[in-house]
């Protein structure tokens, strides 16, 4: 042990740093961006008004409810508004989704009946499904204002109020569906995403440094040549990565006890309700975008270390603002922008759709969304192709 | 353009040649005419525009002034890069993949596939026994070697070979030099940048670069008896204007 060999180590990781004054930057100023913009996400997310579509099965005692929950939603503090009245539960389910509304309180037909019975009536909420979190805001307030009302719900005359129960319902999945079975999209996006980028930016930062790119360059290959067959080799391996997390997300196996080990079961079970060919599809032209992402930043890179350092400028904030904590339309205005120019955002948007709503190929969404992640995936490979020529001036 | 590709006068040709990056001039205004056939020593020390000028004529670089032909096209042309070879200083292969696999790839990116050439290519630099080995675990002079073999793997008729022996041993640099004179009767024309005078003097004719500048050309005795000396080393800083015993140039590189 000799405090001077010691001291002579650090002293030249501390010489390397002074040279290195990017890694050194990002090491203090990373953590306050990524910081910053988890606080901004977390505190400023929008309390958004919920809509509420009413099934007035009861004509009578309904329209009364109707009324008072008009005159609650006058109260912005309330934080509802009516979105509409119709007939049956039916309607009231393409009214959620299409958009039009957040969720619908069904009062059911037998509810004076039940109530001058003196038994609590049963309401039925629906809502839609895929956002567990930020729909039991959304049903916490609906359940404050029916509790306010229940007053009104029994017919004139009638005491003492009887406080209804709330039955949950869902457009889709079920109102058991746990986090996983949302967040299943967003893993998917998100691995396919990452490690694409990661791989091809080392890989191709290599090809410039170790002097193979110039080699490249003085054979007949072209640029586009090069880039698309990047695009096509780490798009293979992304696909066969997009197909085995798909299946370990949608299937579970259950193995029986070996020995001392106990059951346990490998894959995570969720269901998806659409084509896993469309998932896949979107989970692929996201990577062919993440490929040339990649070779684009490698631009910017001296060494492997500082590819790395783009993770949290590059990846960090996709996974903050591309519906991982929170979604995407309630987050804080600025944010909500800059979540629309990043691919992430889109192919999130697009796998739920499609595995948890079951959209398929005629949904303006995912047609939306697949067009916008061909469009950056486009933009990327003329980019990284404008860097490659760039080398060579 | 086709006739001037049937029968080029010139295998490669420099005309007032220049490359400005800012500040420096690192090419400044050179003329060459080099003849098929022929193997040319571009000597000179580091940082006087060898690599800069290797990469001007391949088309690799941009000239900021006058031009480049090779086999009589103007550079760059993409097609053109198909007749010429080029090994850079650096490794430029593949560590992950194995010696044939680097061979294959590189033959196939030039549209040639034929396995009887990728064999040929690696008896010449006696990697044959290493054809599955990844590059990774071969020694630094067994990667110069496959490097020499990727070059030469679609059988270029220009060859612009930067430092080509750097870390070969002895015996297979004179094995190297057989190649390259077996290769020049056939018709390549070869430019080899190098700074090993004993090199030098394998070379039917020399160039001298410095600054940037052709400072000599030449044979060797061409060369030497110009600045009335008898080794190349001593000609080299005489016509560079230094004394023979003088201030050395960086690294004894210059010699």
């Amino acid at each position: 042990m000799n405090a001077s060999r010691i001291l002579a180590i650090a002293r030249r990781i501390a010489q390397g740093f002074r040279r290195d004054e990017r890694t050194l930057g990002l090491m203090f100023v990373v953590p306050l961006v990524v910081t910053s913009l988890l606080g901004w996400v977390l505190r400023d997310t929008k309390d958004t008004t919920v809509r509420i579509e009413i099934v007035n099965s009861d004509q009578v005692v309904g329209a009364r409810i109707v009324s008072a929950l008009s005159g609650l939603a006058g109260d912005p503090a309330n934080g509802i508004v009516i979105a509409g009245t119709v007939a049956t539960k039916g309607e009231a389910i393409d009214q959620i989704k299409a958009g039009n509304a957040d969720l619908a309180l069904v009062i059911p037909t037998d509810l004076v009946a039940t109530v001058t019975a003196g038994q609590r009536p049963t309401l039925t909420v629906i809502t839609e499904g895929t956002e567990p979190g930020a729909e039991a805001s959304q049903f916490g307030k609906l359940q404050k204002a029916v509790a306010t009302l229940a007053g009104s719900l029994a017919p004139p005359g009638s005491t003492p109020a009887l406080i209804p129960q709330i039955t949950h319902e869902t457009v889709y999945l079920s109102p058991g569906a746990d986090q996983v079975d949302v967040l299943a999209p967003i893993f998917l996006g998100f691995f396919g995403y990452f490690f694409v980028f990661l791989l091809t930016g080392i890989s191709f930062l290599r090809e410039r440094i170790g002097g193979t790119l110039e080699r490249l360059l003085a054979t007949p290959v072209t640029r586009t040549e090069i880039v698309f067959g990047y695009s096509l080799g780490f798009g293979a391996f992304a696909t066969i990565q997009v197909i085995v997390l798909t299946l370990f997300i949608l299937n579970s196996i259950s193995v029986p006890a070996i020995g001392p080990l106990p059951p346990f079961s490998i894959g995570l079970g969720v269901g998806s309700a659409g084509s896993p060919v469309l998932a896949f599809l979107i989970a692929l032209l996201l990577s062919i975008g993440a490929v040339n992402l990649g070779i684009f930043l490698s631009t910017f890179a001296r060494t492997e270390l500082q590819v790395i350092q783009f993770i949290p400028l590059v990846i960090v904030p996709q996974g903050l603002l591309g519906g991982l904590l929170t979604p995407v339309n309630q987050l804080p205005d600025a944010l909500n922008v800059i979540a629309h120019v990043l691919p992430l955002t889109y192919a999130i948007e697009g796998l739920r759709e499609v595995m948890l709503k079951g959209a398929d190929l005629s949904s303006r969404v995912v047609q939306t969304d697949i067009l916008v992640l061909a469009g950056i995936a486009i933009f990327f490979i003329v980019l990284a192709s404008t860097t490659i020529k760039r080398e060579v001036a | 353009m086709s006739a001037a590709m049937a029968a080029p006068a010139l295998a490669v040709e420099a005309i007032g040649l220049q490359k400005r990056f800012g500040e420096i001039q690192a090419v400044d205004g050179i003329d060459l005419a080099l003849a098929p056939g022929r193997i040319y020593g571009l000597l000179g020390p580091n940082g006087s525009g060898k690599t800069t000028l290797i990469r001007l004529l391949t088309g690799l670089a941009r000239a900021t002034g006058g031009e480049a032909r090779i086999l009589g096209t103007k550079m760059p042309s993409r097609p053109m890069l198909a007749q010429i070879g080029y090994m850079p200083q650096a490794e430029a292969i593949y560590p992950d993949l194995s010696v044939g696999e680097n061979l294959t790839f590189f033959a196939r990116l030039e549209g040639k596939s034929d396995p009887a050439a990728i064999d040929r290519v690696l008896d010449l630099v006696e990697l044959a026994g290493r054809k599955g080995t990844p590059a990774l675990e071969l020694s630094g002079g067994m990667r110069r070697r496959l490097s020499l073999a990727c070059t030469l793997v679609h059988e270029p008729k220009v060859l612009f070979l930067d430092e080509p022996t750097v870390g070969v041993d002895p015996a297979l640099r004179v094995q190297f030099w057989t190649h390259f004179r077996r290769l020049a009767a056939a018709g390549t024309t070869i430019l080899v940048a190098s700074h090993v005078m004993d090199e030098a003097d394998r070379c039917d004719e020399l160039v001298f670069v410095r600054n940037g500048k052709v400072i000599g050309r030449g044979t060797g005795a061409e060369l030497r008896s110009n600045a009335g000396t008898d080794n190349l080393e001593a000609a080299f800083l005489i016509l560079s204007g230094l004394d023979p015993e003088g201030r050395p140039l960086d690294g004894g590189a210059a010699a």
